[in-house]
């Protein structure tokens, strides 16, 4: 993962280390301490009290309802992490199985008025079981085929439900979805919801942590450095594939319901291809195969589209424009760059002093 | 009426649309022979052609033909743009982040043309008049006939271009042994300059053709763009006569489903079509030149 021309020095690292001193004490750090990535730290500590305390630090309406959307948008990247950080593979169409998520939810709870958090656990499951019948014969392609195939499987999806009016409200979509409520106690205020995302998130994050330091989450990295290697050591690399795509699918499932609770519409506008491409962006510029990154991602892309969303039309294209800057200047992820040249700015400096030392 | 009875009808529709996928699909065919890159932007340029066609025509005054030209010139220079600010400094970046900036490029022209040229659908006069002619008993716009004629007049110079030139071969070269095209002198950024210069002259003619017969507005070109990928996987990925075959499988598939699915339905078509021959078989009709030897 790490280029070869990242450890020259350059002199416009020096203007870098200051900001980047400060970044590597709290951002994600993937090449340096993967192996503890499973282990609780002090880290972990100072990043959960910061979300448990931030509604209360900073009582902003506003503020709380983006941070809402970034939890469900961490939820979707940690489970596309799953697939396309660990795993290695692509796949255009996440938006599909949160919108099948946000869909199962409408239903149940609309017409058939089935408890919240039995329609919390159906979206998952719904979304895992689609995605397992999607997954098993798409995921033997690679490459730019498998996001075609995964992006021509969303489209087929916003088809459909525009088109089945009769289960899915059509263009329209389906209105009046309740609270997420647990034996009478209702989420039904910003605060409320905020702690119900963050908590889920923390759940499906524990989940992730004991995850990667299995068997199958070591398959998952073997699988993206080299599938001939990992059959060669007698890992079932279409079944990782699959485990890890169904997983994904089955965050989004909980994400589409958290978002079918908090929006209490399921509208396609939603499910569509951007949300993919956004869902993609936030794992990409947080690093590949690393669970904190695409949290931060998430949200930074969160906070950076509801700032742009002041400029009206002017925001997508700034986005897209902020979107490419940034995978120009950052393609292996934000954290991972920033802390890549901090690290060696470091080692380059206790070199040089090693050489005056021994005069050479 | 039973669904047979506008099958003819429907058929002829369908070669016209099966015409502009071909080109469409050439496109991408055209960067993929030159450097296995994907450019999902390629629909963009075929909503460009037509939206810039429109307002030099109706905003500039300019004279049709000279209107369209320019056009083309424009999409040109907007196709070099793109390879020179966005993929050359990815060019060694691995396939997701390629894949998401093309993506990025395509999000940042649409909605820079709906700022630009407005959100309404636009639409060009036909080239020869808009009398339809019967012929047996269809009828027959003089504007599918002109596109299903020029798109074959392109179709054979890009097959010169690409089999009969030094450039052509040296682009085709530069794709199937990187190697060996920088042993004997070939630059390969250079080729994939020239490939997305192509790509982007093909998808604005095709915009040009398409306007008349359907309405562009700045978020067309993204369906049409995936659709003709789908015709170049379709009929074989990276084969031009892969390209060509798959566009006019595609369009007349698609067109004869309207007679038996509900029209809104249409649009899935195409991606059935591709997740079944991607299952059973992803080399494509005809067979492709990259897939066997390589890892996709």
């Amino acid at each position: 993962m790490v280029d070869s021309n990242q450890s020259e020095f350059r002199k416009r690292d020096l203007l870098y280390v200051l900001p980047l001193w400060l970044l590597s004490l709290i951002l994600p750090d993937p090449h340096l301490d993967y192996r503890q990535e499973g282990r609780f730290r002090k880290r972990d500590l100072f990043y959960s009290g910061a979300l448990l305390l931030l509604p209360i630090v900073w009582p902003n309406p506003h503020l709380h309802y983006v941070m809402i959307l970034a939890g469900i948008n961490a939820i979707l990247a940690l489970g596309l992490s799953l697939f396309l950080g660990y795993t290695g593979q692509i796949s255009l169409g996440h938006a599909a199985f949160f919108g099948t998520g946000a869909y199962t939810t409408a239903i149940l709870t609309t017409r058939y008025g089935f408890p919240p958090l039995v329609a919390f656990w159906a979206s998952a499951a719904a979304a895992a079981c689609l995605s397992y019948l999607i997954g098993r014969p798409i995921l033997k392609l690679k490459g730019y085929f498998l996001a075609l195939a995964t992006l021509g499987f969303g489209e087929i999806f916003l088809v459909v439900v525009r088109e089945a009016q009769g289960l899915t409200g059509g263009v329209i979509g389906i209105f009046g979805i309740p609270w997420f409520s647990v034996a009478g106690f209702s989420f039904d205020t910003y605060v409320k919801q905020y702690y119900l995302v963050w908590g889920v998130f923390m759940g499906l994050l524990l989940f992730c942590k004991n995850l990667i330091r299995s068997k199958m989450g070591r398959a998952f990295l073997a699988v993206a450095a080299s599938e001939d290697a990992a059959s060669s050591v007698g890992i079932k690399v279409a079944h990782i594939k699959l485990g890890a795509f169904v997983l994904g699918a089955a965050f989004a499932g909980f994400a589409g319901n958290l978002f079918a609770c908090v929006i209490s519409t399921a509208n396609p506008e939603a499910f569509g291809l951007n949300l993919s491409v956004l869902v993609i962006m936030m794992v990409i510029l947080g690093g590949m195969g690393n669970l904190y990154g695409p949290i931060a991602g998430a949200i930074f892309l969160t906070w950076l589209l509801d700032i742009l969303g002041k400029y009206q039309e002017y925001s997508l294209p700034i986005y897209a424009l902020i979107l490419i800057l940034l995978l120009i200047t950052f393609p292996d992820g934000i954290g991972t760059r920033l802390n890549i040249r901090f690290l060696y700015l470091i080692s380059y400096w206790g070199r040089k002093r090693r050489r005056e030392r021994l005069d050479i | 009426m039973t669904p047979w009875a506008h099958i003819p009808q429907l058929l002829f529709s369908g070669i016209t649309m099966g015409a502009i996928y071909a080109l469409v699909g050439l496109g991408f065919v055209t960067i993929a022979r030159a450097s296995q890159i994907i450019n999902f932007a390629q629909g963009e340029f075929v909503m460009l052609g037509g939206m810039i066609t429109f307002i030099l025509l109706k905003g500039g005054g300019m004279p049709y033909p000279l209107a369209a030209l320019v056009a083309v010139l424009l999409v040109i220079i907007i196709g070099f743009a793109l390879h020179i600010m966005v993929v050359y400094p990815l060019r060694k970046a691995s396939l997701p982040i390629l894949l998401m900036a093309t993506l990025g490029a395509s999000i940042f022209m649409s909605n820079t043309a709906a700022l630009v040229f407005g959100t309404l659908p636009r639409t060009l006069p036909a080239f020869l008049g808009n009398q339809p002619l019967q012929i047996g008993g269809i009828f027959v716009t003089s504007q599918s006939l002109f596109v299903v004629g020029a798109t074959f007049l392109l179709l054979i110079s890009l097959y010169l271009l690409s089999h009969r030139t030094m450039t052509g071969k040296a682009m085709e070269a530069s794709s199937t042994d990187s190697l060996g095209a920088d042993l004997t002198g070939i630059s390969r950024n250079l080729m994939v300059f020239l490939a997305f210069g192509v790509s982007a002259g093909m998808g604005a003619i095709a915009g040009i053709f398409i306007t008349p017969i359907f309405y562009t507005s700045y978020c067309a070109g993204t369906l049409i763009g995936l659709k003709g990928f789908v015709a170049a996987v379709l009929g074989g990925w990276g084969k031009n006569s892969g390209a060509i075959l798959g566009g006019f499988v595609l369009g007349v598939v698609e067109s004869l489903s309207v007679a038996f699915i509900p029209s809104g339905y249409k649009d899935a078509v195409a991606f059935v079509m591709l997740l079944l021959i991607l299952n059973f078989r992803p080399k494509g009709i005809l067979g492709s030149p990259f897939i066997d030897s390589r890892r996709w």
